[in-house]
């Protein structure tokens, strides 16, 4: 269990600067979530901690001691590849036993600590199968045992899921989080799945064109947004632009295309005057839908489609003066609007919609 | 692996190649163009083409070359197609032996055709027999048409080569490219013409380049037949008074030139557009039961190009056999005596003892050269690793008479590697030719087996604690084993095979390789033709078990050992 410090950190691949002057605290014992799109620079900072890369400038420290240069083989870590890297020409066993056999444990311990790490990933008694032979869950089973089995100063899981399907990747979510907390491992997860890091994550860091666009736990990257990047990617928003008009108390006035809007500033440190230009960040399961304006935030328009998916309702709302239809999502559906073309209220609470930087 | 471990690798690699494929070449090119006196002269090329007879060398060369890989490659796009279309019994194994040819020594197939077409030959002997040739005027075949008689024994020896590129090509286009094509109403001829020719027309070429140089510059065959109006010969010839003479250093020049510049021409003009990994199959392709008159056609087409490519080795079987074949269609009376006589031979163990030799520390720096290269290229990012890959892949298209040419003259009294030939032995230089002429193979199955073996694998071992050597040692040699043992057999068979370098390298008898004692043997009197078949039959047995055993572990992946 070691905690990470990351300072200063710089990649560049040619002229891609795939990590950019980057920052970050990652305490012992936690489960830590790099979020972001493609290309964003997520695995590469994974792998800058596992020393595959070595940055061009900052330094990566474990408890303290700075590993920036020491090459892969020195670091301690246990990683989990996309693909899983299982190597074909050995059996279970031998895959899981390999990190021990090179730190040579001795032949009778190897074996018990091999079969324990195969239990813990309920893979008992599999140890003489071939590679081939399992299916991608069981395959995402050995790599985690692998990288576990050594005990690892850190955990490294670069989208470790992403090759299983639905169902079985809802299982396995709980699964490593519950090893992880049982080992009190610190633990650095890649992903593009934001389910994934919310319904996980201890915290989260959101990366933008290797910059850390904000850092926090799940409910603070919801809830409250640094950045418009970070509530488009953490979730599905409505972002709608607009300039503030009055503040009065904790409310912020804004005239948007789609009328005067009230919201308020999430943001500790962000205090915008009157006059300057915002974005809007009104999540649809915020918004509501009736025949009839609401008495705060008012957004009229035409109702263009509905889906009803059950536990949801999805309702898209065209507006005037405003290019992007507004998103609505009702939960526990009654009864499901219909009426399309007909003219609609969308409204929302005023602690519901945040105020973002514009830009 | 580590900056420094990849730079070292880089560094020694190019310092092989300065010294052992750059120089002798530069080495060559400087004598052609340096009077004793040390001034730069032109005159000794201009020379050459104001003498007849080189001349003539250099027409005979040409058309050589392009004859031969015409005709090569006529033989082997109907079988890649039939091969590509459609599903026949004994495909598999069709497909192993019509590569057989490709092992067996054309100069050595060239004795069995000289049984055939000679002018106390099979063929005579047959008309004259029928009673359609005057028993006192027998037809001279191989004196009328000599050329005709190499070009064929080239042809049936190289088609293989054009064989593998083609299929390889074929099997990595995408099927659905072909069945865009039958959407749209295009079938048959008009389909082959316009859409699969153009996207296998870089696989045609890869191939067509190699049988090209490889026949513009065959000094075997022509040899054998006793042709001396070719540059090959005509440089072999010049080897003997070679000191003060700049006319063979002035032929090796211009041989250079010419190969560069048709490699040149050919990829400008058939290169253009690269549409080679345009395609990953994205359907799976189906093959097509062909009814039974295909079927036979395909067994027949594929049974007659072996049955004739072997035809010549099988002349050299029986002539092996013979006690006396002169004027008779089969031999009269048949013996064992000739596999004893070669055994027994003083030429005959030495020369296994010294190819087996040579070859095998060949093949072993090839592996050392080659995993290193191939290492560097496909698993590090260091600038001009594009370089060293290109480096080890042009001996390919350099001519092995001119590479052997000019280790002997680098090598020779007086010159910076005389040391390689150690009172006479030429154990070093030879290691080194053959282990050069052979490195692309090598290079070209190891880089297959990098590319196809994900880097993590090597990551995750680093991740558990295990240094980048070991990693690659215990990870990924084990797991691309099939590749370098292929790459491997292939370098060995063919060092074990290799004429320009023996021929010219090895000087004195207790230090032949086998092709040079083969040679030795054949212009010797008596019985010299039938020991020499029968040694030359000794080494084809012992190459056809090494090059399937490559091909039974490398598969379909073959075709891509013989690319440029």
């Amino acid at each position: 269990m070691v905690s990470l410090s990351i300072r200063g950190l710089v990649k560049r691949f040619g002229d891609l600067v795939a990590l950019d002057r980057l920052d970050l605290d990652i305490a012992g014992g936690e489960l830590f979530f790099l979020l972001g799109p493609s290309g964003c620079g997520k695995t590469t900072l994974l792998r800058a901690i596992a020393g595959f890369h070595f940055p061009d400038e900052g330094s990566i420290r474990f408890d303290g001691e700075d590993v920036t240069r020491v090459p892969p083989h020195k670091r301690d870590t246990g990683m989990m590849f996309q693909s899983y890297a299982l190597w074909p020409h050995l059996n279970v066993f031998r895959n899981v036993a390999f990190g021990l056999e090179e730190r040579r444990v001795p032949k009778a311990e190897l074996r018990a600590r091999v079969e324990e790490a195969l239990a813990m990933v309920r893979m008992e008694g599999l140890g003489t199968r071939k590679i081939h032979q399992l299916s991608g869950g069981q395959q995402q089973r050995v790599a985690l045992a692998r990288a576990l089995v050594v005990r690892p100063r850190c955990l490294l899981l670069d989208e470790p899921l992403s090759n299983l399907d639905a169902k079985l990747r809802i299982e396995m979510r709980g699964e490593i989080r519950r090893i992880c907390k049982d080992f009190g491992l610190t633990a650095v997860y890649v992903t593009h799945d934001q389910k994934e890091a919310l319904s996980m994550a201890d915290r989260m860091a959101v990366l933008d064109a290797g910059r850390l666009a904000q850092v926090g736990t799940p409910e603070e990257l919801y809830r409250r947004p640094a950045s418009a990047f970070v509530a488009g990617f953490v979730g599905e928003t409505n972002l709608v632009p607009g300039v503030l008009v009055a503040v009065s108390g904790e409310d912020h006035l804004v005239s948007t295309p789609l009328g005067e809007l009230a919201g308020r500033v999430v943001a500790p440190d962000w205090k915008p005057a009157p006059g300057e230009s915002v974005l809007l960040s009104i999540r649809p399961e915020c918004l509501s839908l009736s025949p009839t304006p609401p008495e705060q935030n008012a957004i009229a328009g035409t109702l263009e489609e509905s889906v009803y998916l059950g536990e949801i309702a999805q309702y898209t709302l065209r507006t005037e003066g405003h290019d992007k239809p507004i998103h609505i999502a009702e939960l526990n559906p009654r009864r499901v609007l219909r009426d399309t073309g007909a003219v609609f209220y969308a409204g929302a609470k005023a602690e519901d919609v945040v105020v973002l930087p514009a830009g | 692996m580590s900056r420094p471990l990849a730079l070292a690798i880089y560094a020694l690699t190019a310092a092989f190649f300065a010294c052992f494929f750059v120089y002798p070449i530069w080495h060559t090119v400087r004598e052609a163009f340096v009077t004793p006196e040390g001034g730069v002269t032109f005159a000794y090329v201009e020379e050459l083409f104001r003498n007849p007879i080189y001349l003539e060398g250099f027409a005979n060369s040409f058309w050589m070359g392009l004859f031969s890989t015409v005709l090569a490659i006529l033989i082997a796009l109907p079988l890649a197609l039939a091969n590509h279309a459609w599903k026949f019994p004994g495909r598999e194994l069709l497909n192993a032996l019509v590569l057989v040819p490709l092992i067996l020594p054309p100069f050595v197939g060239a004795l069995g055709i000289r049984q055939f077409l000679g002018q106390a030959g099979v063929l005579n002997t047959f008309l004259i027999e029928l009673g359609l040739m005057d028993a006192a005027a027998p037809f001279d075949w191989l004196g009328e048409g000599r050329l005709v008689g190499i070009v064929l024994m080239i042809a049936l020896h190289l088609y293989p080569i054009a064989y593998l590129n083609l299929t390889a090509a074929l099997a990595n286009l995408d099927p659905a490219l072909e069945e865009a094509a039958e959407n749209l109403g295009c079938h048959g001829f008009r389909r082959f013409v316009r859409v699969t020719l153009p996207l296998i027309t870089p696989g045609l070429f890869a191939g067509g380049t190699i049988i090209f140089i490889w026949a513009f510059t065959e000094l075997g065959v022509p040899l054998v037949f006793d042709f001396d109006r070719v540059t090959s010969v005509q440089i072999f010839e010049g080897i003997k008074d070679l000191s003060g003479n700049p006319f063979p250093y002035a032929l090796v020049v211009v041989m250079l030139v010419a190969t560069t510049l048709f490699y040149l021409a050919g990829k400008w003009f058939f290169g253009r557009d690269s549409f080679a990994g345009s395609g990953r199959a994205s359907t799976g392709r189906h093959l097509r039961p062909a009814s039974p008159g295909r079927a036979a056609l395909c067994v027949g087409m594929f049974a007659f190009v072996t049955a004739l490519a072997v035809l010549p080795h099988l002349g050299v079987v029986l002539l092996s056999l013979s006690n006396d074949w002169y004027g008779t269609i089969l031999p009269t009376s048949l013996t064992g005596q000739h596999y004893l006589d070669a055994l027994g031979h003083p030429l005959t163990l030495s020369s296994i003892g010294n190819s087996l030799k040579y070859a095998a520390l060949a093949t072993g720096l090839d592996l050392l050269l080659g995993i290193g290269i191939a290492y560097v290229v496909v698993r590090t990012k260091l600038p001009g690793r594009e370089l060293l890959d290109a480096m080890a892949m042009l001996p390919l298209a350099v001519p092995g008479l001119v590479l052997a040419f000019g280790y002997l003259a680098m090598t020779r009294e007086g010159q910076p590697f005389a040391f390689l030939v150690h009172s006479g032995d030429p154990l070093l230089i030879l290691v080194i030719a053959y282990g050069v002429r052979r490195l692309p193979y090598v290079v070209r199955s190891a880089a297959a087996g990098f590319q196809q073996t994900s880097v993590s694998l090597e990551e995750a071992a680093q991740n558990l604690g295990c240094p980048p050597l070991k990693a690659l040692r215990r990870i990924t040699l084990p797991l691309i084993s099939a590749n370098l043992i292929a790459g491997g057999l292939l370098a060995f068979s063919f060092a074990m095979l290799e004429v320009s370098d023996s021929l010219i390298l090895a000087e004195q008898q207790q230090h032949y390789p086998i092709t040079k004692a083969i040679y030795a043997l054949v212009t010797s009197l008596g019985t010299g033709p039938n020991l020499a078949s029968a040694l030359g039959v000794w080494a084809m047995a012992f190459l056809t078990v090494t090059i399937v055993g490559a091909g039974l572990i490398l598969g379909k992946k073959l075709g891509a050992l013989f690319r440029v």
